[in-house]
């Protein structure tokens, strides 16, 4: 057993210890038996001691093991832990900077947005109405198992190693599904590459999510662009590190009567991309007012883009159809300024877990 | 910190300056990479964006007191 046994007369007396030893997000959490761990760790298909990587800013080792203790902890049924592992994996990637991440003041947090059949074979992780609201279980504990993981593994505690000035409530859980069946636009791991059939995470740390709301006129023929110039005021919100720092990246998640309004009007997905790109960006004065730091001096440009390119915007389709999309701004930090990092989610080594939780 | 260190590590002599809200945060990072001993020295907080005179002074403050820690 590579992971600490602690000892407790009860179940609700293990719980009150792992809070007093800061091992919880504050939530009561399920107690990482060795049963129920050597069940979690046997769903991920793959060595309980394996090393996915070293986790900042403690610099813990994230095994499998430690990462299934995280996964009961956090609800997951065993059918979720292929896409818990994946999404560690990718903030283990070094092009996540998850030290930096997790060290910063800013507030971030690794959304998780999950691609392909694992949807339903790991699920089913939602992507309709409410995705990012309570109420759906996979959602719920597969973003919080890799919170958890990230406080007890990575060492992340508010104050002394996560300095998050005040957070968001996304830092608990953040994950949903693409709703690539409502979409009009390719699915996001197939527009990075992936075959439709490959089951992917995309994982991005991002603000809380910012609604945005149109409605615009059916008998406007350029209703379309009018959504893009909307979309793109949210993406350059001024107060944002995406307007002030620059050069990071931000999400976009249309509800598929917004997407419906874009493809309606021919755009790819992009196309879409591409157009925001360029309507979001800033007078050099206006910056230079509020963030004379990061504005620079003046240069020959009057204005300064938000991003630096098209692929910088991460776009999905989710949520019920209606008037309000969401942007989730960025960081925009860190060595490689807040990319989003795609790792496919291994389902061919998953393996069957037989009979009931027995504890 | 971790530049400090990473410095350090490197034989190179080095001071980490660490602001008083994120000391606790310099002794985590120090004792997360086996150096809890790493030179550090204490700012006042906050120090970004409180202008240049008060920059100035800080500097002026802790200028002979990074010479005397990397001197040792």
């Amino acid at each position: 057993m590579l992971t600490g046994l602690l000892q407790a007369v009860d179940e609700a007396a293990a719980v009150e210890r792992l809070h007093d030893l800061e091992c919880t997000d504050g939530l009561p959490v399920i107690v990482p038996t060795e049963a129920r761990v050597a069940r979690m760790a046997l769903a991920a298909g793959l060595d309980r001691d394996l090393v996915l990587g070293r986790m900042g800013p403690a610099g813990g080792i994230a095994t499998v093991e430690k990462v299934a203790v995280a996964a009961v902890m956090a609800g997951c049924l065993p059918d979720h832990m292929p896409v818990v592992i994946a999404a560690v994996r990718a903030v283990l990637d070094p092009r996540f900077d998850l030290t930096e991440m997790q060290s910063t003041t800013h507030c971030t947090a690794p959304l998780i947005v999950v691609n392909g059949p694992a949807r339903q074979w790991c699920g089913p992780i939602a992507s309709g109405f409410g995705a990012l609201g309570p109420g759906h279980r996979a959602n719920a504990c597969i973003g919080r198992a890799l919170r958890l993981a990230m406080i007890n593994i990575g060492g992340g505690r508010p104050g002394t190693s996560d300095m998050a000035l005040l957070g968001h409530p996304g830092k608990f859980t953040y994950c949903l599904a693409e709703d690539e069946e409502a979409s009009p636009f390719q699915p996001l791991h197939v527009h990075s590459g992936f075959e439709a059939d490959e089951s992917v995470v995309t994982v991005i740390g991002a603000e809380a999510p910012h609604s945005v709301l149109f409605s615009g006129s059916g008998d406007d023929p350029e209703r379309h662009e009018r959504f893009l110039e909307i979309l793109a005021i949210g993406l350059a919100n001024l107060a944002t590190n995406n307007a002030g720092l620059r050069g990071g990246a931000a999400v976009v998640v249309l509800n598929p009567e917004h997407a419906a309004i874009l493809a309606g009007a021919g755009l790819s997905r992009v196309q879409v991309a591409e157009r925001l790109c360029a309507l979001a960006s800033h007078p050099v004065a206006e910056l230079a007012r509020y963030e004379p730091a990061f504005a620079g001096k003046p240069g020959t440009r009057e204005r300064l883009p938000c991003f630096d390119r098209p692929s910088d915007i991460v776009m999905l389709t989710a949520g019920g159809a209606g008037l309000y999309s969401m942007v989730m701004p960025t960081w925009c930090a860190g060595p490689h300024r807040n990319r989003a990092v795609q790792v496919r989610i291994d389902t061919d080594q998953v393996c069957e877990v037989p009979g009931a939780d027995s504890g | 910190m971790r530049d400090g260190i990473a410095i350090a590590r490197l034989g190179i002599p080095a001071v980490s300056l660490v602001t008083e809200d994120f000391w606790p945060q310099g002794d985590f990072v120090a004792e997360s990479l086996g150096m809890p001993d790493a030179p550090r020295l204490r700012l006042p907080h906050p120090v970004a964006g409180t202008g240049e005179a008060n920059l100035s002074a800080v500097a002026e403050a802790i200028a002979p007191k990074i010479v005397e820690a990397l001197a040792h």
